[in-house]
């Protein structure tokens, strides 16, 4: 069972396996980048523990524990 | 435009410099505008002479994109735009790309070839890839990608030259994108949309995906087709066609031998500045600091500004005065059309202060980390941490803080936010608490270190922040109802601002106020001064010799009284009377609906004060010492904490309103706004009144 990249600790990197949620949630994780096969790094948590930065395909993108649930993936 | 000029829609991710660019290419004179029926901001412009351009070019800029498919208002305009739903369809798409990272900004360009119209690639910001360490081999690009490719330096201007030249004559080049455009269309869409042409049947399967069909404007037809497809299929063949593109730009950056990998090195300085500006410690308190400087800037810098404004209008209307000698179209052009344009003006330093704030924090990309650091306590109500700085700028004046409301890309929760702005006690409200709180509570009384009356200025502000915090959640879960946004946001690295961009935007912005919402309010301060003028009193009561006047105070009324406002303020006593107020304060309430500080200006009309002492010395007397008939103060603490209460509830402001009508286009949202803020300042005031009458105050 993979687990997602919100259990992920800071520097730690995982490799995205399958996208899960909404439709809507789901297209946009995808779109920005986070596609099954890509490596993704936790960069950091934001002060109030909540959201979370990713280093994705050369972007920083922030999402929140909740969104990074959605995204299965096995530490690397 | 004329018919005959070449249209070129410029596409782009946000943070690319395609705003930039486009300044360049058009010199910056442009038309702003808003698609019909949404809110998205449009500019279009001609591409300037100094280029040299061989023929007439327009550049329509649409909004800065990740992608085309659907999530929001934008994508969907930029999509429509492009596919001649919105205007003529453009003859050539120029797309700008970050070269520093191609491995995203290439998804956008995936999107467009499946569209098939001809495209154009300017690779922006070269320099900073080169610095980086991964330069682009811009003419490899081009080759797999079959489209031009012309590197740019939007900053500098380097490259708009070639791109003006590349875009005149794009009909006599020969470059094929149809190799490409085959990968991405190999997958065949399902049989009810094959009569559909082939990107706009996957635009739409997207938008059936993400539920946000109502964005695209389908046809019955359409939807009548997607509705044949099961809800799983429907989501698989959507996930399908992003694979399918991100396989497609993983391609095109394998066969240029591109070596980014996975790495983000333009951001390798950004994320030692994120060490200090997002840390849990410097972050935070660096970002109270910002917060205060944006806070402070609107709240007293534009002071001086909204003097000289308010110091204008004053004088305008003595040179009218002076001109036409006294009589009604006097009185008409002063107190009516004089003041309204003052009314309009007065608002335009903070707009165009937090415009610049706003414009500042989004270019040099520390907006992003400020929703970043405070969207946790955000997302408690419901809401995005963009809506964190609109919400603030509340405190200073709604006005801006509901234009600046634009930066949050849901339309339900602009909304929520729009809905709660109104509530944070803004600067018009002060001068309404000190003259109560100076006029009727001890200035000695002491609660341990504190004055009694900066308490109760306190326990206004709390109540207001409390009040909208709990209307914005009230708001989300009810008619507003929607998930909490997810916070899907791109942290992009540090940038320095152009000061020019910004204020050019400053500009517009501003413009757009005095134009569309200003109308608004210039007529309702009109037909506020009408109400408040006719009728006018009988002859003898103004022919009133001052030693009648002292000898029969009984007999005494204000000219005001006589209006129709004043009348309709007496009929309102049997309503006034429960939250302990009497009918001169309802006709103060009534004038104060063209901006909470007139209320100031109408109580001293209906006590026949004139109300040019800055601090209202003879005024605050007055409220003090007015009695009733058998002896009692007519003015009491709890009266007027009941009617400070009342004014942090209330919306007494038509500014306001026509803002919200022409950001939501719709009297429908500032109508509920009016309607729902009144009553609850109604009930919450009569509230106060009655159980501190219970609890023994008078």
């Amino acid at each position: 069972m993979p687990s997602s990249l919100a259990e992920l600790r800071p520097g730690a990197r995982a490799r995205v396996t399958a996208v899960e949620g909404g439709g809507g949630l789901m297209l946009r994780l995808l779109e920005m980048g986070f596609v099954p096969g890509t490596v993704v790094a936790l960069v950091k948590v934001a002060p109030f523990g909540d959201p979370l930065e990713f280093q994705v395909r050369g972007c920083h993108i922030s999402l929140r524990a909740a969104e990074a649930r959605c995204i299965l993936a096995v530490p690397t | 435009m004329s018919g005959g000029a070449l249209r070129v829609a410029l596409a782009g991710n946000p943070n690319v410099g395609k705003t930039s660019l486009f300044n360049e290419l058009t010199g910056a004179r442009h038309k702003v505008g808003n698609y019909a029926g949404v809110t998205v901001e449009t500019r279009e412009g001609v591409v300037a002479a100094r280029w040299h351009p061989s023929r007439a070019i327009t550049i329509i800029d649409l909004p800065g994109t990740y992608s085309l498919t659907p999530m929001s208002e934008d994508e969907a305009v930029a999509f429509r735009c492009l596919h001649g739903e919105v205007g003529r369809v453009p003859d050539l798409v120029v797309l700008v790309i970050d070269a520093a990272n191609l491995a995203r900004n290439l998804y956008l360009a995936a999107q467009l070839c499946e569209l098939g119209r001809p495209l154009v690639l300017a690779l922006n910001m070269m320099d900073v890839a080169a610095e980086a360490g991964v330069p682009v081999d811009a003419a490899a690009l081009a080759r797999c990608l079959g489209v031009p490719v012309i590197p740019t330096v939007a900053r500098t201007g380097e490259g708009a030259q070639a791109l003006v030249e590349c875009i005149s004559r794009f009909e006599h080049e020969l470059w094929d994108m149809s190799e490409v455009r085959a990968r991405l269309l190999a997958d065949d869409v399902p049989a009810p949309l094959r009569g559909l042409e082939p990107a706009r049947a996957r635009w739409l399967l997207a938008a059936q995906a993400g539920e946000t069909l109502e964005l695209t404007g389908a046809s019955a037809g359409e939807r009548a087709a997607l509705a044949e497809l099961g809800a799983e299929q429907v989501r698989a063949l959507a996930s399908a066609q992003v694979l399918a593109r991100y396989a497609e730009v993983d391609r095109l950056l394998a066969e240029i031998g591109h070596k980014a990998g996975d790495r983000a090195p333009a951001m390798d300085r950004s994320a030692r500045i994120d060490g200090v500006l997002t840390h849990r410690v410097w972050g935070l308190l660096i970002f109270l600091l910002v917060m205060a400087g944006l806070f402070q800037s609107i709240f007293s810098w534009a002071e001086p500004l909204m003097g000289v404004i308010e110091a204008g209008i004053v004088w305008l209307s003595g040179q009218v005065k002076a001109g036409l000698g006294p009589g009604l179209f006097t009185d008409l052009l002063t107190e009516g059309v004089v003041a309204g344009v003052g009314n309009v003006l007065v608002f335009v330093p903070q707009i165009a202060l937090l415009f610049l704030f706003i414009g500042l924090l989004e270019d040099t990309g520390y907006m992003a980390r400020a929703a970043f650091l405070i969207d946790r306590l955000m997302a408690r109500v419901g809401l995005h941490g963009k809506a964190f700085v609109p919400l603030l700028s509340g405190y200073a004046c709604a006005i801006p803080a509901i234009l600046g409301t634009r930066t949050i890309s849901s339309f339900r929760d602009r909304l929520v936010t729009i809905m709660m702005i109104p509530f944070m006690s803004c600067s018009a409200r002060l001068p309404v608490y000190v003259l109560l709180i100076s006029a009727l509570f001890d200035p000695e009384a002491r609660l341990g270190p504190f004055s009694q009356a900066s308490l109760i200025l306190l326990l206004m502000y709390a109540l207001s922040t409390v009040s909208a915090l709990a209307v914005g959640a009230i708001y989300k879960r009810t008619i507003l109802k929607s998930p909490t946004p997810p916070l899907v946001l791109e942290l992009p690295p540090y940038r320095l601002p152009r000061v020019r961009n910004t204020l050019l935007q400053v500009y517009d912005r501003t413009a757009d106020f005095v134009r569309d919402a200003g109308t608004v309010i210039l007529a309702m301060t009109v037909v506020l001064w009408a109400l408040l003028s006719f009728p006018r009193p009988p002859e003898p009561a103004v022919q009133l010799d001052p030693i009648e006047r002292v000898s029969a105070p009984d007999e005494q009324r204000s000219p005001i009284e006589y209006s129709v406002g004043g009348q309709v303020g007496k009929a309102m006593e049997p309503l006034l009377a429960p939250m302990g107020q009497d009918f001169r304060m309802g006709i103060a309430i009534l004038g104060s609906f063209a901006a909470r500080e007139v209320f100031v200006g109408t109580l001293g009309l209906v006590y026949g004060i004139e109300a040019d002492d800055e601090d209202n010395v003879p005024l605050r007397a007055a409220l003090k010492d007015a009695r009733e008939p058998d002896g009692r103060p007519r003015y009491t603490p709890l009266r007027a904490l009941a009617l400070m209460v009342f004014f942090v509830y209330a919306c007494q402001c038509m500014s306001t309103l026509a803002v919200v009508r022409r950001e939501t286009r719709s009297w429908r949202w500032p109508a509920l706004m009016f309607v729902s803020m009144t009553a609850l300042a109604y009930v919450m005031a009569v509230l106060v009144f009655q159980v501190g009458r219970a609890l023994g105050y008078s």
